[in-house]
């Protein structure tokens, strides 16, 4: 009787040993170390974004993007002609969408998008997912984290998240964003890990549909990732018309 | 017609060469990315239209008084936007010029006008110089910005077009905080005014200073602007702009406009001046709905416009001056109305109105097409404007809209007196 109550105890020490990391997970630090391995906190990158229909036909933008510290961020289009010189800025929660014709910025909403296809406006000025999202719940999945996240204030795009994680490289391999009732408004997935050179490993495409959207799926392809800062200055709507003198 | 079915043989050939489809997997070549220092773009446009008349409206008549036109014309519009720019260090020049040959009623005729060309010199990130012909484009409203002070007025029923600058010289300082107050910049701007140079803002022989200060406060837009100088009388005003949810914003304007001259004529064509302090201002929202349509209402106030009064007995001297010209063909009266068409017969020559477009993105699944409703509504005489669009932008670079346009009002009211009922306009656009 006392060697079975020592090898209880043996067991459920050993119990609490295997499993105690798994729940002393903290989300919050997790979901941070996720968004640094995707991204240099400010950084500049290069991104295609391939719209493609049902019957194949495809339409392509290609973006110039600027990010700093947790809630600055901006995109200048590069082609096709007809978008060329356009930029998005995005201050927190506030977005504003210029076109040279038009000739000032006009805000935009989250939830709108300036490409049409899968991906919004929130997707294309994307900010670190810790500072949108706190994390409700983690499940462990085999080689995944499934991260549970609820979003910290109305005003961001997508209530709730659902990302899974790689456990080893902390990157997300699929993303699905709902909506506060819990239905699916789209789906994304991480593809073909890439060293983009300076530290950054990371998936070089993202790929994503969406039940509303039957039939048609939109792809990032991401291109020269590098850690570089700038002033505040430059995330401001009078030096959107001037964003192309960032590129070298 | 020649030249422009050269332009549409042009343009039919562009488009077959834009199609592309997805039989390549997804590559991104580095030298798509590549910086020149230079660059060259723009569009090319070809745009017939046909108008249903209306023969006995009093623009018609100011129009085609000595002309049969029957029931319909049509016009033939082609159009070429080039813009180029050269970078080197902190300089960079930039020019934008509009050309523009049309067929219609009156024959051919062309133009070729420098929109915009400037040499900016952008010494850091929070300072930038800009010297030359420039638009500033001040105001938050889509389809009307009265503290536009310094720019050519906007139609309304085509706001997304470009417009001709004037020479000017302006500044942008830009500073960044952390706190409520996120950013602050300043615009000064220095407009001279002299023969054959910005002579159409005003009066000549004089400098203007204008001014615009820009502030990121509590996530709300706000500027405050003002013009003073000569060749207008002294104004200023304010703007703001504000997202209220991630699917709502909301928008205004105010100006304020010391010492307004207006001029109008009575029922005899006795042409009188006034003077007064004009109040004009705008309130508009943008609202996208879940099944992705998105709602502009605005409603603006022009308080340099005319009453339904005035505007009444201009119609009414158009009305007379017509018969005494088909009478005794005396075109005196007429030609004094016509020196007045540019105030009455313009843009929303009134005081309030109601500006209403909805769009609706990708229906029936179908990508990149968007129909669109856009009413101009005068809330003075009840008379309104009714346009539906179609617009696709699928093939890479090529934008097709067709869009129709219906004028409703009575006799007397500002659409019942347009020249047209009816327009029916095909726009194919490509850009390069």
């Amino acid at each position: 009787m006392k060697m079975l109550r020592i090898w209880m105890f043996v067991f459920t020490l050993a119990t609490l040993i295997l499993t105690g990391p798994a729940q002393a997970i903290d989300g919050t630090q997790l979901l941070k170390a996720i968004d640094r391995n995707l991204n240099p906190e400010s950084y500049e990158m290069y991104r295609k974004l391939i719209n493609v229909e049902p019957d194949g036909r495809r339409k392509e933008y290609t973006l110039f993007s600027v990010k700093k510290g947790v809630d600055r961020v901006a995109a200048l289009f590069l082609a096709p002609a007809s978008e060329k010189r356009r930029s998005t800025l995005r201050l927190g929660d506030n977005m504003w969408l210029y076109i040279p014709n038009v000739g000032k910025p006009v805000r935009i909403t989250s939830l709108q998008s300036v490409v049409g296809g899968v991906f919004n406006n929130a997707d294309i000025l994307s900010l670190d997912y810790a500072a949108e999202y706190d994390v409700e719940k983690i499940e462990e999945a085999g080689d995944e984290y499934l991260l549970h996240l609820k979003a910290k204030t109305k005003t961001v795009a997508y209530d709730r998240i659902k990302l899974w994680a790689d456990k080893n490289r902390k990157l997300p391999a699929k993303i699905e964003c709902l909506t506060e009732a819990g239905m699916l408004i789209k789906t994304l997935y991480f593809k073909e890990i890439k060293d983009f050179g300076g530290g950054i490993v990371r998936p070089s495409i993202i790929e994503t549909d969406s039940p509303l959207y039957r039939g048609y799926k939109s792809i990032f392809i991401f291109a020269n990732i590098k850690q570089r800062d700038f002033k505040d200055e430059v995330f401001t709507l009078t030096f959107m018309p001037k964003l192309e003198s960032l590129r070298k | 017609m020649g030249k422009l079915r050269t332009l549409l043989a042009v343009l039919v050939a562009l488009l077959i060469s834009s199609v592309s489809f997805a039989d390549e997997e997804y590559k991104f070549d580095i030298s798509e990315i590549e910086k020149k220092p230079y660059h060259i773009g723009g569009y090319v446009e070809f745009r017939p239209a046909i108008f249903w008349l209306d023969n006995d409206a009093a623009l018609y008549k100011l129009r085609f008084f000595n002309q049969d036109e029957g029931s319909t014309t049509e016009a033939y519009n082609g159009n070429l936007q080039l813009e180029g720019s050269y970078e080197k260090g902190i300089a960079r020049l930039f020019f934008l010029v509009n050309g523009n040959l049309t067929y219609n009623y009156q024959g051919w005729s062309d133009s070729l006008d420098l929109y915009e060309g400037t040499l900016s010199l952008k010494p850091s990130s929070s300072l930038a110089i800009d010297v030359g012909k420039a638009t500033q484009k001040w105001g938050k409203g889509y389809a009307w910005n009265p503290v536009a002070f310094v720019d050519r007025p906007k139609d309304p029923e085509e706001p997304d077009l470009a417009r001709e600058g004037f020479w000017m010289a302006s500044a942008d300082y830009i500073k960044s905080f952390d706190g409520p107050l996120k950013t602050l910049s300043i615009t000064p701007v220095i407009l001279p005014v002299y023969d054959q140079i910005n002579d159409e803002f005003g009066k000549i022989n004089e400098l203007n200073f204008a001014g615009r200060l820009y502030l990121l406060l509590y996530d709300t837009d706000i500027d405050l602007v003002f013009l003073s100088g000569g060749s207008k009388t002294p104004r200023f005003g304010f703007d703001f702009s504000r997202n209220i949810s991630t699917n709502f914003e909301v928008h205004g304007e105010f100006a304020y406009i010391n010492n307004f001259k207006q001029k109008t004529i009575d029922e005899q064509g006795r042409v009188s001046e006034s003077k007064f302090d004009a109040k004009s201002y705008l309130l508009g929202m943008r609202y996208l709905t879940k099944a992705d349509t998105t709602f502009i209402l605005e409603y603006y106030h022009n308080g340099m416009g005319y009453t339904q009064d005035e505007i009444g007995s201009f119609f009414s001297l158009v009305d007379k001056s017509y018969e005494t010209y088909l009478s005794s063909r005396n075109r005196g009266s007429l030609t004094k109305a016509q020196s007045l068409a540019v105030n009455y017969g313009g843009v929303n020559p009134m005081k309030d109105y109601l500006y209403l477009r909805v769009t609706q993105k990708d229906p029936f699944n179908i990508l990149y097409f968007t129909p669109a409703l856009t009413s101009i509504i005068n809330l003075d005489d009840g008379s309104f404007s009714l346009a539906p669009e179609l617009t696709y932008t699928g093939i890479k670079n090529l934008e097709v809209r067709l869009k129709a346009m219906a004028n409703v009002g009575h006799n007397g009211s500002e659409y019942g007196e347009k020249p047209s009922d009816y327009r029916l306009e095909l726009r194919v656009r490509y850009y390069f």
